[in-house]
């Protein structure tokens, strides 16, 4: 009679098959996707950023009609230990996690466990570790305030 | 032109302190507009249009000022976030979270329930105007003519009848004139 010894396998994800991350709507601006990625990656990496030019990127960043590579993602967290700002990489998190939409469920955990690592590494916890992924506060709204 | 003049001088503001109360202050008065309105808040980046503003919003996720002004507790905070954050409690670090914003984004995305108010209220009002309508139609009815009393229906369907009126498929087709009744 054979025994199999209960093994805790954790569950590797596969990148998930978003078909056009990114429009390139535009005939001028051919840029490629691996430019596009190389580029941010490029000015977060960049030594001597402080923390006004970081929070521009990471708007920027956010306000493309994409998700962010992770690769990007962690240039943008490496950044943000750099200028000792911790609050920014969690909001960070945050908006990535708006960013997927409808296939949050798919995409966030693909990206958590590709920077995994660098978040152990810099001791930045997910939002869910936080218990920002609920709502804790709820405050008036000033509209409605008489 | 003036907004990316307050940019700029945003952007100084945050370099130099500036003695509340000295005569440099009153040289610059949109530092001191800036100041009114925002009090001691750290202007932290460019936001969304250059302006001190502070905003929840899920497409531009870092505002341009923090959110709560540097009291004592939260610069002992800022000395503990330049080393190690693996030292910090989730305390600690929900702490310095709140102290730059105000709302995390499940909040600000939480639902309202805004639409109850709204579909209730034009519901009611609906109703209001189905009350109006029947007010309208019980204080405007006129007594029907005498045309309608039963011997006088009776005697306009007897001229129907006699008048043959829709023979083929209509009501005189259901008489039977032999023996001036309706066909069984």
């Amino acid at each position: 009679m054979f025994r199999f010894p209960l093994v805790r396998v954790q569950r590797i994800l596969r990148k998930p098959n978003v078909c056009a991350l990114r429009f390139t709507s535009s005939q001028q601006s051919a840029e490629s996707d691996e430019e596009f990625d190389n580029r941010y990656e490029a000015y977060f990496a960049k030594d001597g950023m402080d923390a006004w030019a970081i929070r521009k990127g990471i708007n920027d960043i956010v306000g493309q009609d994409l998700i962010p590579e992770p690769k990007i993602i962690v240039a943008a967290l490496k950044a943000c230990r750099r200028v000792n700002d911790f609050a920014v990489a969690i909001r960070f998190l945050e908006a990535i996690k708006n960013k997927c939409g409808s296939r949050v469920d798919e995409i966030y955990p693909y990206i958590i466990q590709e920077i995994r690592p660098t978040l152990t590494e810099l001791g930045i916890n997910t939002p869910e570790e936080l218990g920002f992924d609920k709502p804790e506060l709820a405050v008036q709204n000033v509209y409605e305030m008489h | 032109m003036a907004g990316r003049l307050l940019a700029l001088s945003a952007r100084s503001i945050k370099a130099r302190p500036v003695p509340l109360g000295a005569a440099g202050a009153h040289s610059n008065p949109a530092l001191d507009a800036t100041r009114a309105m925002i009090g001691n808040r750290e202007i932290v980046g460019y936001g969304m249009n250059g302006q001190p503003h502070y905003y929840d919003r899920s497409d531009i996720p870092l505002p341009a000022i923090r959110w709560k002004e540097a009291t004592a507790d939260i610069k002992c905070l800022r000395e503990k976030e330049k080393g190690d954050w693996r030292q910090l409690s989730m305390e600690e670090k929900k702490a310095l979270y709140r102290a730059s914003f105000k709302l995390t984004y499940s909040e600000f995305k939480a639902p309202t329930g805004e639409w109850k108010q709204i579909v209730g209220a034009s519901l009611m009002l609906v109703s209001v105007a189905l009350w109006f309508y029947m007010a309208v139609r019980v204080v405007t009815r006129v007594p029907l003519p005498d045309s309608f009393s039963e011997e006088k229906q009776q005697a306009q369907l007897r001229r129907i009848l006699d008048l043959h009126v829709n023979p083929i498929t209509g009501l005189s087709s259901q008489w039977d004139y032999e023996k001036d009744d309706w066909k069984k």
